[in-house]
């Protein structure tokens, strides 16, 4: 597996997915939906499968002495590393919006820890959709990604609605106020688990559909 | 490595798309020869080769390297030979050194000086992006990456297509050299016949997914002759044998089996060479 993942680094992690991370700078806008910043990430994922197709990897990657299951983890590890990075890289951009403009977002939710409980499931949402239907063929990408992003907006929408719709959700979540801390965490650890299992789930549908195809 | 050893087998295999069906394949090859698979386009080479790498999945049928079942000893098995669509026509970007420093981490038996030795011999800059290289240069940089990782089978995938006459002599005499020194055995398709009158000491021959033939290319060609005479010698009898028979101008040619010449005597036989024996057989309704 540290075989593969140093290949995917070297050799199949497209640059923007670099340069999406620093979208980050994003959470310093006062006003705007902070999912945005995160939602590029998934385009640089993207642009893995892209440059993965001209460059033919598959090819690459499936004859050498490793079971194709193992490529299709190696390919989940490097994606996981990024989102989780996105998130990582973001936590200073927060805390710097936070702290030199206390007021509050009017695009959308505050730049708090619940955002990134959040942002986890939008992940979640994104891995379950677009990598398991990628690796139905392993070289129809386009479509997959539209679903994956009609998915992703729609989870959005929902839970931006629920939060401003919701009294008690707004007032909990929506805030940078440090009283509702525990209820920000819960949706955190809550998102935490959501990304977990549900990337799980699509390695495994991943797996067993890229072992099956013919290439 | 020890000659008339078994080190591959392939039997009946079987796999159906809508509009081909690869018909109960088998083939073997021998520790220390060359096999050439020709056919032509379209006749299940390509779909074979994947199928015995398992990139392919074949419906029935069985694949064993060194005696191991491909299905369940896939990473055993490619630890110990090379697999490539002609050239090396991945990551065009990156440079030589950057793909090789990748690939040799996967490869136990990995042999440094063997890479170093392959890049001096084959005349191949490790700075250099694989576009920048020509379609030979690729195919002898996919050479230096098996035989670096003493690959046991070379399995090629049309190796010499779209090579110069010079550059194909090149990678040809590389393939004789390759087995003569009993570094590896190589099985390569093409359908180019000049290639498999250099180099290869076995044939085989698909058509339409199915073997027509698969033994040791002297037989082969000898097993066939070439005929021509005018159009009153064509007997109904000669009619029956012949192969691919084609008629112009008062005269015909065609081919027939050796053992049939008895059947066609006082017209002209000549020896066969494999492109006219293809020619013939495809022609052949």
């Amino acid at each position: 597996m540290k075989n593969l993942l140093y290949k995917e680094f070297k050799l199949a992690l497209h640059p923007t997915c670099y340069i999406f991370l620093l979208m980050a700078f994003m959470l310093l806008i006062p006003n705007y939906p902070y999912y945005v910043a995160f939602f590029y990430q998934t385009l640089g994922i993207f642009f893995i499968f892209v440059g993965g197709q001209a460059n033919n990897d598959v090819y690459f990657t499936t004859l050498l002495p490793v079971p194709k299951r193992a490529t299709v983890k190696a390919r989940f590890g490097v994606i996981i590393i990024m989102e989780l990075a996105q998130i990582a890289v973001s936590i200073p951009f927060a805390i710097l919006r936070n702290s030199l403009n206390p007021l509050e977002n009017q695009a959308g939710m505050e730049a708090n820890i619940a955002l990134f409980g959040l942002v986890l499931m939008m992940y979640a949402i994104f891995n379950m959709v677009f990598l398991p239907m990628v690796y139905k063929t392993a070289f129809k990408i386009g479509l997959p990604y539209v679903f994956a992003c009609s998915a992703m907006a729609i989870f959005v929408g929902v839970a931006e609605l629920s939060i401003q719709l919701i009294p008690a959700l707004k007032t909990t979540l929506d805030t940078l106020d440090l009283r509702y801390l525990p209820q920000q965490l819960a949706v955190l650890i809550f998102g935490i688990l959501v990304f977990l299992l549900v990337t799980t789930l699509a390695y495994l549908k991943s797996a067993t559909r890229f072992e099956k195809i013919d290439l | 490595m020890e000659n008339k050893r078994e080190i591959l087998s392939v039997k009946d295999l079987n796999k159906s798309y809508d509009a081909f069906k690869l018909k109960n394949v088998s083939l073997t090859l021998q520790a220390g020869s060359i096999m050439g698979f020709i056919g032509r386009n379209g006749a299940g080479k390509t779909t074979t080769l994947k199928s015995m790498v398992n990139l392919v999945h074949s419906d029935t049928g069985s694949v064993e390297f060194f005696g191991m079942d491909i299905k369940t000893h896939e990473s055993e098995i490619k630890q110990r030979i090379s697999f490539a669509f002609g050239g090396v026509d991945y990551y065009l970007q990156k440079k030589l050194g950057t793909i090789t420093n990748v690939y040799k981490r996967f490869y136990d038996q990995w042999d440094e000086k063997a890479y170093e030795d392959y890049l001096k011999q084959f005349e191949l800059n490790s700075d250099k992006n694989v576009k920048e290289l020509s379609q030979g240069m690729r195919v002898k940089y996919g050479l230096a990456l098996a035989l670096s990782h003493h690959a046991e089978i070379l399995i090629l995938d049309e190796p010499t297509s779209g090579l110069d006459p010079v550059s194909r002599d090149e990678i040809l005499n590389i393939f004789t050299d390759v087995v003569d020194s009993k570094q590896a055995s190589i099985l390569f398709s093409t359908h180019i016949t000049s290639d498999l009158d250099k180099c290869a000491d076995e044939i085989t021959y698909i058509k339409n997914g199915e073997i027509l033939v698969s033994e040791e290319k002297d037989s082969f060609v000898d097993s066939y002759r070439l005929v021509e005479g005018s159009m009153d010698q064509l007997t109904e009898a000669l009619k029956s044998i012949i192969i691919g028979c084609h008629e112009r101008r008062g005269e015909f040619s065609g081919l027939i089996k050796s053992k049939d010449c008895e059947n066609a005597q006082d017209i002209k036989c000549s020896p066969a060479d494999l492109e006219s024996i293809m020619i013939h057989i495809e022609r052949r309704a």
